[in-house]
């Protein structure tokens, strides 16, 4: 199943990037980690069957689980806006290093 | 109806508040209090059915599942409370008028009205779980009411929360316990059910003790009445709402509406005759500490909710008629006393006793309804409050047991109003005799409008004592509603001839007036026998104590950096994952792996994406990074493609495209490297990753792909297209059958958005635009090393750059629109929808961004929040729509227009598509402004060995500026605002703010030209 060792490359990658103390390079982590989450998902319809899962176009003996794939692009969406979001947060100081911390003004 | 009516008129009021105050500022409590007389008007039938015996009812069917019902049923208990709640608070609202400053006052009128109405809806209710729900309303508003007295209300808000809430908690639990035994959420049947005899006393004696202690914590009583002093902090006319008609009077409700079934609970008699005196002791004994007379008061609310606590524990009928009659008569008296306190504050500008002057002279009528108000608070005739002290000590004189404890409870009682009589003769002596004769020029004046709301209460009370026959109708419907199947017949008076209750009042009298004459001496032996901890530092130890073991759980979650978060997690993950393969394997072991789960494509990109990945991870430098993670993402794309799923397919590609533009704008912000580590750490991390992956590729391989498609998988591909008219499955899925969870999804994303405004509007400017000097940067060498020729410049500058760019896009906009368009229609049937259209769409704003000279943000400044606010709120009015006309949230209608078929998911998607507008337009607005520091990265190139910048400062906005301005809309500069403050020409409508803006630039310019002149 070479679909597993895609996920293992990709969970590998990810969390090294994860573990770094650049947050722009934990941001890059997340976003290989979400491709391994979604290859994940949608190796969970099995994927024996491969046809595309439009009515009328793909035989329904063939066509491929359409649920898992309505969760990916629920969790393409989600990436999309956490990615953008921990980048806004990485630029703070031009200075992507998680180690130090802005000030905000609040006491903590 | 007449309930209904009530309700509805108060529920209008809390929705026009918010205009109400726009218009009226502080004169907004006459609108209010006018409301709350016209909700009394519409509630005088439910009085009059309550007086008659047959209260009026009114259901609605609510949560059919659990049986819950909008219930209402006003019967003697609720008639009266209701009538404290809004009479009183109509009281409160017009003095709130000479009270408050000028200004809005939008918080508080809105939470007094939402508190009385909360108020209401608590003792009217029929339903358990409305009960509770009207219950914790009412402690939020307190809380809020509390806390919006500024910074030092903090502490005390949050201890009356911790304590108003712990109430809740019991109260919760104690509901379900009586659902349990009962089984029905309807009050009136579950506190006359017969299933309490039956029941184990045990548990009857936990579920009472359970009610009795949510009500203590919400009427103050011993060992929970420190929230009470506390709740000094609020406004005068919130403390006089608070002590006289709402929270602790909802927790003596609470009392008397349990009543029925737990009166002849062993456990509850006891608790609360005992914690109803020592707190009637105790209240009595801290006010005379007291010497600021808000204090004062508020011991003194203490003290008399103790008295009514513990006739509420007797439990006769003659205890309960007392505790009834108390209930009015402290209402009536505290709120007046309340003001007048508020009054005195006014006048004198300080409330402690002894710096107060002689006001005797000055404000001949506030004493004098000080005195009256007073005088029925220490219970001497003729006033109401003697009474219904007198009733109390009869009450008391019934306490259950053995013969000497109602004897010993008349005594306790008795020994607490002397207590009673001599701080009533603090506040009066205090304010108005003792102090030094008053300077002219120190006092305050005297709002006519707050003396006479303040004096409204105590004199009405005047009248309502040769009224008792009349009050008798009121106060029996209540009492038969506390203790069913009693008719009693109270024959109250005011002269009942020589009993023992009359001794103890002439002893209290007596010894009051020997206090009296020795009052200096007295208020110095109490001032002195103070505890030397108060409630409020209990309470402050016990936090602490909880919070310290917290703190070491702290040291583990709080660091920011990712590395302590994610290792612990993953690793634990890991460890269950292979050993619980290992375990599966070496057990049952795994189904086979179907066939032809793997195809050549497979094969390739496994390999691409494995170059791709190393790339990204050991790539020095940030542009190879991201060059790389782009290569993973397209190669990901086309894995997605080759496992049959097109919709994903375009949707990956277009967000991998908008996430690459995004990370090239954080990158100019950015150094140009990332920084090195030793070999060691970065071999540790690589050891542990690789663990991860393995496991990750383990789980994969056992868990997925030994199966036939499922069951669910055959039900959409073969059902969907005809339920839902659309051919498209995946897409059918997302905005008809799982459309919450696309819902959902939609919010995240507007979200973020708007948390990247609120993030970025909560940095410091020097964070969010550093200077140089603050930019650390690792050593490197610049891009590009420029001469002097006017080819290498040409390349540099801006303008003649973006030609080629803005001809193309001046072609391409309308080719994206209209693809855009279509891609938005035809998802329904084929690959496409709301969100690929929408980044198709947003690519007009990546190349409007890319093609203009100078930086400038792209659309109006407030546009992005509202588009993303928009969408999200037309996704939620389909749901509404589909709720309304189809019986479900979200459920799609269908129809045909122009021989067209359309569906109200359409609608959904439009909202979709405007919210992702909105999140890319934040995006490129905020993260693509120039790099204001002179930093290496971004657009600086090195000319003859020194750094210049091509960004010029006088034309560009700093990111500074763009967060305000998506908050506040157009500025002419960031130093208009503060971090988190409006700006000073920022109104609400777009009118007066446009009006204001014009005059606040011609000021500054007007300012800026003098400054040139004076130069």
């Amino acid at each position: 199943m070479i679909l597993a060792v895609t996920v293992a490359v990709l969970v590998t990658g990810g969390v090294y990037l994860t573990l770094q103390r650049s947050m722009v390079r934990a941001v890059f982590g997340m976003t290989m980690i979400s491709h391994a989450a979604n290859f994940m998902l949608l190796a969970s319809g099995v994927s024996a069957w491969r046809g595309e899962p439009l009515n009328g176009r793909t035989d329904v003996t063939l066509a491929a689980d359409p649920l898992p794939q309505a969760f990916v692009l629920t969790a393409i969406v989600i990436t999309l806006a956490i990615t953008i979001f921990m980048l806004s947060t990485a630029v703070f100081g031009h200075d992507d290093d998680q180690y130090r911390l802005p000030e905000t003004g609040e006491e903590r | 109806m007449s309930i209904v009516w009530t309700l509805g008129v108060l529920a209008v009021i809390v929705a026009l508040t918010p205009a109400i105050t726009a218009r009226l500022g502080r004169h907004s409590g006459w609108v209010l209090a006018a409301g709350y007389l016209a909700a009394t008007a519409t509630f005088l039938p439910a009085v009059k059915a309550a007086l008659d015996g047959a209260p009026l009812e009114w259901t609605r069917p609510w949560i059919p599942g659990l049986g819950v019902e909008l219930a209402f049923r006003a019967d003697g208990i609720g008639v009266v409370f209701t009538l404290i709640a809004l009479l009183v608070g109509a009281a409160v609202l017009a003095y709130s008028t000479g009270y408050l400053g000028a200004g809005r006052q939008l918080s508080f009128y809105w939470l007094m009205c939402t508190f009385t109405l909360a108020m209401t809806g608590l003792v009217l209710t029929d339903d358990l779980l409305v009960l509770f729900l009207c219950w914790e309303v009412t402690s939020l508003a307190s809380f809020l009411l509390i806390a919006r007295s500024g910074t030092t209300a903090e502490a005390p808000s949050m201890r009356t929360l911790l304590l108003t809430f712990l109430g809740g908690l019991t109260l919760l639990v104690a509901i379900a316990g009586i659902i349990v035994v009962t089984g029905t959420t309807r009050i009136s049947e579950a506190l006359t059910s017969a299933a309490w005899e039956g029941a184990d006393p045990a548990l009857v004696a936990t579920i009472a003790v359970l009610v009795a202690v949510a009500a203590m914590t919400k009427s103050a009583q011993f060992p929970f009445h420190s929230w009470l002093p506390d709740a000094m902090a609020a406004a005068t006319p919130v403390s006089a709402y608070l002590h006289a008609a709402a929270v602790v009077k909802a927790g003596v409700f609470l009392l008397i509406r349990f009543s029925p079934a737990f009166n002849d609970v062993p456990a509850w008699n006891g608790l609360l005759i005992v914690a109803g005196l020592v707190t009637t002791a105790l209240g009595g004994w801290f006010a005379l500490n007291q010497s600021d007379i808000k204090k004062l008061m508020a011991y003194s609310t203490v003290s008399q909710l103790g008295l009514i606590t513990a006739a509420i524990g007797v439990g006769t009928e003659m205890a309960m008629v007392a505790a009834v009659l108390h209930v009015i008569a402290h209402a009536l008296f505290k709120s007046g006393l309340f003001m007048m306190v508020g009054v005195i504050d006014h006048v004198a500008h300080t409330r402690e006793v002894g710096r107060i002057p002689r006001l005797i002279g000055r404000a001949p009528a506030s004493f004098a309804v000080v005195v009256v108000g007073c005088a029925s608070m220490a219970g001497v005739p003729p006033m109401l409050g003697f009474v219904s002290k007198e009733s109390v000590f009869t009450g008391l004189l019934d306490a259950p047991g053995a013969a000497w404890t109602g004897w010993a409870a008349l005594i306790a009682g008795a020994a607490a109003s002397i207590l009673t009589f001599a701080y009533c003769a603090k506040l009066v002596f205090g304010s108005f005799v003792d102090g030094d004769a008053p300077q002219d020029d120190e006092l305050g004046s005297q709002s006519p409008v707050m003396l006479v709301f303040a004096a409204l209460p105590i004199l009405a009370s005047v009248p309502l004592a040769f009224m008792l026959p009349q009050l008798e109708r009121l106060v029996v419907p209540a009492v038969t509603a506390a203790l069913p199947g009693t008719a009693p017949e109270p024959h109250l008076a005011l002269w009942h001839g020589l009993t023992p209750e009359l001794a103890a009042t002439t002893a209290i009298f007596a010894i009051g007036v020997v206090i009296i004459v020795a009052r200096r001496r007295v208020w110095r032996f109490f001032g002195r026998a103070v505890l030397p901890f108060d409630g409020a530092d209990v309470i402050n130890a016990i936090e602490s104590a909880f919070i310290r073991p917290a703190h070491a759980l702290f040291r583990f979650t709080a660091p920011v950096r990712a590395a302590r978060h994610v290792v612990p997690g993953l690793g634990l993950l890991a460890v269950v994952i292979l050993a619980g393969v290992a375990a599966i394997v070496q057990g049952p072991g795994l189904p086979p792996l179907q066939e032809g789960l793997n195809r050549p494509i497979d094969a390739v990109l496994l390999v691409l994406i494995t170059i791709a990945v190393a790339v990204a991870c050991l790539a020095q430098s940030r542009m190879t990074a991201i060059v790389a993670l782009s290569a993973v993402g397209i190669l990901a794309t086309v894995q997605i493609m080759s496992l049959g799923a097109p919709d994903v397919t375009l949707t990956q590609l277009l967000v991998e495209a908008m996430t690459i533009i995004i990370m090239m704008l954080v990158l100019q912000k950015l150094p140009r490297t990332f920084w090195k580590y030793p070999r060691r750490a970065q071999l540790k991390r690589g050891a542990f990753a690789l663990l991860i992956g393995v496991s990750m590729g383990v789980a994969t391989w056992a868990l997925v792909g030994r199966r036939e498609r499922s069951d669910l998988a055959m039900y959409y591909l073969e059902q969907a297209p005809e339920v839902s008219g659309g051919d498209n499955i995946v897409n059918t899925i997302l905005v008809e059958f799982r459309a919450l969870d696309t819902l959902g999804e939609l919010t995240v994303l507007g979200m973020a958005g708007i948390a990247i405004v609120a993030v970025m509007s909560s940095v410091r400017d020097r964070y969010i635009d550093p200077p140089a000097s603050d930019v650390p940067e690792v050593p490197r060498t610049p891009y590009v090393r420029l001469g002097h020729t006017a080819a290498q410049r040409a390349a540099f500058v801006a303008w003649p750059n973006v030609i080629p760019v803005q001809l193309t896009v001046r072609r391409l906009i309308p080719i994206l629109v209209i693809t855009s368009a279509i891609v938005f229609w035809r998802g329904h049937n084929e690959p496409g929808g709301g969100f690929i259209a929408a980044l198709i769409g947003s690519a007009v704003i990546g190349l409007l961004y890319m093609s203009t000279t100078t930086d400038r943000a792209i659309g109006p400044p407030q546009a992005p929040v509202g588009l993303i606010g928009g969408g999200v709120l037309i996704a939620v009015l389909t749901g509404g729509v589909g709720l309304i006309f189809a019986g479900s949230f979200l459920e799609p209608l269908h129809g045909y227009f122009l021989g067209e078929h359309f569906t109200t998911s359409m609608l959904f998607d439009v909202g979709v598509y405007i919210a992702v507008l909105g999140l890319i337009l934040i995006s490129f607005n905020l993260l693509g402004t120039s790099d204001s520091a002179f930093t290496p990265a971004g657009d600086d190139v090195l000319v003859e060995g020194t750094m210049i910048r091509d960004v010029d400062d006088e034309t560009t906005e700093s990111t500074r500026e763009r967060v305000d301005e998506m908050v506040y809309g157009e500025m002419s500069g960031p130093m208009d605002s503060v971090r988190g403050e409006r700006p000073s020409w920022w109104r609400r409508t777009p009118d007066q703010r446009k009006r204001r803006r014009r005059a606040h630039t011609a000021s500054m310019s007007r300012g800026r030209e003098s400054e040139g002149n004076g130069s």
